[in-house]
């Protein structure tokens, strides 16, 4: 893949507000989104190509949205089937279609009305449909923070990791969050609210999950030859990786604290020429506290068992500069990724990371479904 | 755990293996070329993609991989808290199974667990872990 290596790029970001209840639907949300990523690129929906998006039969497809924004004959769409580990994937693909000419201006989007409509999880709809429900639906387990404090505590059996150490990092994407004006949750926490916050799935407390959310984000992906001529600074695309795990209810592998992240990390890294000690900052996907833990061992910014000590020092790479899902707000993975892009740019205010040059953004890393994506992004 | 229990929705690959377990039956498919256990049941062989196959009773046994207790609602109908447990199992070591738990104490990692068939109704008979005798 060196041949699509830093060939494409992200030309502009938007967002609406995140909130507990938008009022609209998720259509008016991915269009609201894609208007102000397209101003902010300083570009029109009129420079669109194609489409692309995830989702959980939960939101507006491209096959919606395009026509509702005027866009009636895309060269190319995506319509992703997935939650957070297809979340990257779907702005790989999009570069992928870029770099290969099929379109040249995407806009990738994700709108979600994660609280008031559509929450995840066996709340306020049914239950997914997955050969794999019916052997844990039955026992009461059908939520991701059950099924997300259920690795986090094999590795804490594993390893020694303490619920301390999921507190710490809660704290410190509090703290960053409070410097984010998007951020849906600023009032600074301490470990003893984190400790003394409700039990939702032992070992996870509240303030170890994310937050539903509603809201949307969406990306301009185009070339990066066209990106130096727009508004706003590029950021390539150095390297773009996904693929499947194992299922750990069979044939799977033995050791449930090691991610399909694991086996996509050095495809990433080799794809973009660098290695973890070149990432300045990484956005990573924190479903919950454990999912940031793990994937600082499988990305290989600290070794197996340390994640936890690792994260919880706050010594290391920078992680999550805006709040992530836990209190930024959650938009499925997108919203990682334009932070990325932001920290690039060096347009990210009071948390800007200095002289920050690349970044690592990751997907949910395949305990659920079991695959992941993630995205190297480089400032052009 | 439950006050009433989510029926599973069963395909046309697993449907057997809960009328097995509801006649009180641990049951793995094995490969009939390679041998290698699995579960949950489908047609081909994950490891030498053989078609054939056979019903395998095997031991009801495990040991903890790791254990949650549940105190958010998430479903109508059940009691909170309760314990779901993850045991790997004996006689397939690739392959896990839930289940709530049926122990005095809370349970440990690597505890030997043993499967507790729990008859719901005459149609559904679901297996829960206890400690191994």
């Amino acid at each position: 893949m060196a041949g699509f290596r830093d060939r494409t790029a992200v030309a502009g970001v938007g967002y609406t507000r995140f909130s507990k209840d938008s009022g609209v639907s998720t259509l008016t949300l991915a269009c609201e989104a894609i208007l102000a990523a397209l101003e902010d690129a300083g570009l029109t929906a009129d420079d669109v190509d194609g489409l692309a998006t995830h989702r959980v039969g939960d939101s507006a497809a491209p096959s919606v949205v395009g026509p509702a924004l005027g866009v009636h004959r895309p060269s190319w769409h995506l319509d992703q089937f997935g939650g957070g580990s297809v979340s990257h994937s779907v702005i790989g693909q999009a570069a992928l279609a870029v770099a290969a000419g099929v379109a040249e201006t995407v806009v990738c989007y994700r709108a979600i009305n994660a609280r008031s409509e559509f929450r995840m999880g066996g709340t306020g709809r049914g239950l997914p449909v997955s050969p794999e429900v019916q052997y844990q639906a039955p026992y009461g387990y059908v939520a991701p923070p059950q099924q997300y404090a259920m690795f986090a505590r094999a590795h804490m059996a594993k390893y020694g990791t303490k619920e301390e150490h999921f507190g710490q990092l809660a704290v410190r994407q509090r703290a960053s969050a409070a410097k984010n004006p998007r951020a849906l949750m600023r009032t600074p926490i301490t470990l003893d609210d984190y400790l003394a916050s409700r039990w939702i799935a032992e070992p996870f407390r509240l303030l170890d999950c994310c937050l539903e959310t509603d809201g949307a984000c969406a990306l301009v992906v185009t070339t990066a030859e066209r990106a130096r001529d727009l508004r706003r600074p590029p950021v390539l695309i150095s390297a773009a990786a996904w693929g499947g795990g194992d299922s750990f209810l069979s044939g799977g592998p033995s050791d449930v604290t090691v991610t399909a992240a694991a086996e996509l990390a050095p495809r990433l890294y080799r794809q973009a020429g660098v290695g973890p000690a070149e990432i300045d900052v990484a956005e990573i996907y924190d479903c919950f506290t454990y999912s940031v833990v793990v994937q600082l061992e499988d990305y290989g910014f600290c070794a197996k068992g340390e994640g936890g000590p690792y994260a919880a020092s706050g010594e290391g790479i920078p992680v999550n500069t805006h709040g992530g899902f836990l209190s930024e707000g959650y938009v499925h993975g997108i919203n990682h990724v334009a932070e990325a892009v932001s920290q690039l740019r060096g347009d990210a205010g009071d948390r800007q990371v200095d002289g920050a040059e690349v970044a690592l953004s990751t997907a949910q890393p395949g305990y659920i479904l079991p695959a992941t994506s993630a995205l190297i992004l480089r400032k052009g | 755990m439950s006050a009433e229990a989510i029926r599973p929705v069963t395909d046309r690959d697993s449907a057997e293996w809960w009328d097995r377990v509801r006649a009180g039956e641990f049951a793995l498919q094995r490969c009939g070329s390679c041998g290698t256990p699995r579960f949950p049941a489908r047609a081909y062989c994950h490891r030498c993609r053989g078609a054939e196959w056979s019903w395998e009773p095997v031991e009801p046994a495990g040991r903890i991989e790791s254990w949650i207790v549940s105190h958010q609602p998430f479903l109508p109908g059940v009691r909170e808290p309760y314990v779901v447990v993850m045991v790997r199992l004996a006689a397939a070591p690739e392959c896990v199974m839930y289940g709530n738990w049926r122990g005095e104490e809370p349970p440990r990692a690597g505890q030997r667990v043993e499967a507790a068939f729990t008859a719901v109704d005459d149609g559904l008979t679901l297996i829960d872990w206890r400690p191994a005798a």
